[in-house]
């Protein structure tokens, strides 16, 4: 029978110890910080998809097509060692470590969080478009017709409207994302995962410490929904939306349920 | 009271606003727009009556642009509106210049389009502030005198799905004369309200006709026959007749039109 390491289960499923050791403390400040920056440069990158899927000028319909088409086709586990090694052994770019004063920002992290980014906008650009698409297009002419440009009247008029309808789901994108980042191990990021994969080489308890890698991964997408129930609360309040589903609803059906991609 | 009741006359050297000359438009197969020709001058107020389908909401689009044609020329204010015209051809004007002629042009549509995010007093100030760049405090003075001039001054913070029909409509008419219009397009503005609401936005549109160029889409008999100049009746894309209200409503000259108000008047 296997005899359960409970020293080596505590430690490091317990924060003030377990933190204690630097790859697990790296671990998930990476997870955090990579999962914060990837979903915001995909939301950012995600309008111009978007943007460019909704076009008038066939060019900028394909091109966001072909994105689209081979970001949500392809793993991106694959993407992911694509960018990294793929560019790497090309030499087109080598990702070198930034050196921020104190701080190096390691070249396999910058590509770990470019590459989710990079995914991430192909599912935040559907998104997007859908939020878009859900607003009247009387606002639109509303707006054209008071002598605003497509710019204008876009941050203006339709996106603030449409963020209602893009929030609820890019919370969900968010939860997933923050499991995601774990991908990032095959190309050596140091993020979560990656420490406890490290530490389970040291120590070989892979049943203790993945049970304790879980817990943490669990914290931070249980922490995300009520965060995520409080910002849709918030935004529903003035404008008289329905609300959604509770927190634990939420937890325990599975309104995010999707899986590594 | 009797002056009241019908518009003023509008000089006939008073300069031309709107110009249409031969404007076609067709929706792929669809030739929604024949030929259209129009003058409008200042202070004119014209109605446009027609059949649903008859193309007088498409053309009442095309005068700002909201629509492109196929051929023909409209200009307001002497400027040809949407196209430039090189080498005898039309070519589609910049976006940027387009949406400084629509700054000129207030549109009322049939549904609102308030924007639902702003409150009653945003919703009038948003344009002003980011198209005409004014300093806020001065935008700010214009939209309470215009809420005012609506009868919506208690309604300033209030959001659109706070209001009924007819309070929308008139924060959407205060809203399109924030920017100070030279001519201002009515498309059906009381047809998708409840009845005990038409009266407050024609009220509203009487009031404004007496100062300002309008070209009103709309089937309100009585709003015509005391504020319009003249009436215009499409069917089938073409203008069939116009003529002032009176002459109009009581001795069309075509058959059509003739059926067509037996048909509205019941």
């Amino acid at each position: 029978m296997y005899n359960f390491d409970w020293a080596i289960f505590w430690k490091y499923i317990w924060p003030p110890t377990a933190l204690q050791d630097p790859l697990i403390r790296t671990g998930l400040i990476v997870t955090i910080v990579v999962s914060v920056i990837a979903q915001v440069l995909g939301v950012v990158l995600g309008l111009f998809v978007a943007l460019g899927k909704m076009s008038k000028f066939a060019p900028f319909r394909w091109v966001a097509n072909a994105y689209i088409w081979y970001f949500r086709g392809t793993p991106l586990l694959v993407q992911m060692s694509l960018l990294f090694f793929g560019l790497g052994v090309t030499h087109i770019y080598d990702f070198p470590d930034i050196v921020l004063g104190t701080l190096t920002i390691k070249g396999a992290i910058q590509a770990g969080a470019l590459a989710l980014a990079i995914n991430e906008a192909a599912y935040m650009a559907e998104i997007i478009r859908a939020g878009i698409e859900a607003i009247d297009p009387g606002q639109m002419e509303a707006a054209k017709s008071l002598g605003m440009t497509y710019g204008l009247a876009m941050r203006r008029i339709v996106l603030p409207q449409a963020a209602k309808v893009i929030i609820p789901p890019l919370g969900n994108e968010f939860n997933s994302m923050m499991k995601t980042t774990s991908l990032m191990e095959v190309i050596s990021a140091t993020e979560l995962f990656y420490g406890f994969n490290q530490v389970n080489a040291r120590l070989f308890k892979p049943f203790e410490l993945f049970i304790a890698a879980s817990f943490y991964y669990l914290a931070m997408t249980t922490v995300w929904s009520f965060i995520q129930v409080r910002i849709e609360a918030r935004l529903g309040e003035r404008k008289g939306v329905e609300r959604g589903p509770s927190t634990l609803q939420r937890l325990f059906t599975g309104a995010s349920g999707k899986g590594v991609r | 009271m009797a002056d009241q009741l019908t518009a003023p006359p509008v000089r006939p050297d008073a300069s031309i606003i709107v110009k249409a000359e031969k404007v076609n438009k067709n929706f792929g197969a669809l030739h929604v727009l024949k030929d259209i020709d129009l003058e409008v001058r200042k202070n004119e107020v014209v109605i446009i009556i027609g059949p649903s389908g008859s193309g007088k909401s498409t053309f009442l689009r095309c005068i700002n642009h909201l629509e492109k044609i196929n051929s023909g020329h409209i200009s307001v204010n002497g400027h040809l509106i949407g196209y430039l015209e090189r080498n005898g051809r039309l070519v589609e004007d910049s976006e940027k210049n387009i949406a400084r002629q629509r700054a000129e042009i207030g549109m009322v549509f049939q549904r609102f389009n308030l924007f639902p995010h702003l409150t009653a007093l945003e919703n009038i100030m948003e344009a002003p502030l980011r198209v005409r760049k004014l300093p806020v405090e001065q935008v700010h003075a214009e939209a309470e005198q215009l809420l005012t001039r609506v009868g919506l001054a208690d309604k300033r913070n209030q959001y659109p799905n706070q209001l009924s029909g007819g309070q929308q409509q008139r924060v959407a008419i205060a809203r399109a004369l924030a920017m100070k219009p030279s001519l201002m397009l009515f498309d059906e503005p009381t047809s998708a309200l409840d009845p005990e609401m038409i009266g407050e936005v024609l009220e509203v549109m009487k009031e404004l006709a007496h100062e300002m160029t309008m070209i009103v889409v709309s089937h309100e008999m009585g709003f015509a026959r005391a504020a319009a100049n003249r009436v215009v009746f499409i069917d089938g894309g073409r203008i069939v007749e116009e003529g002032t209200p009176d002459s109009f409503f009581e001795n069309p000259r075509e058959e059509r039109t003739r059926l067509f108000l037996s048909q509205i008047l019941h």
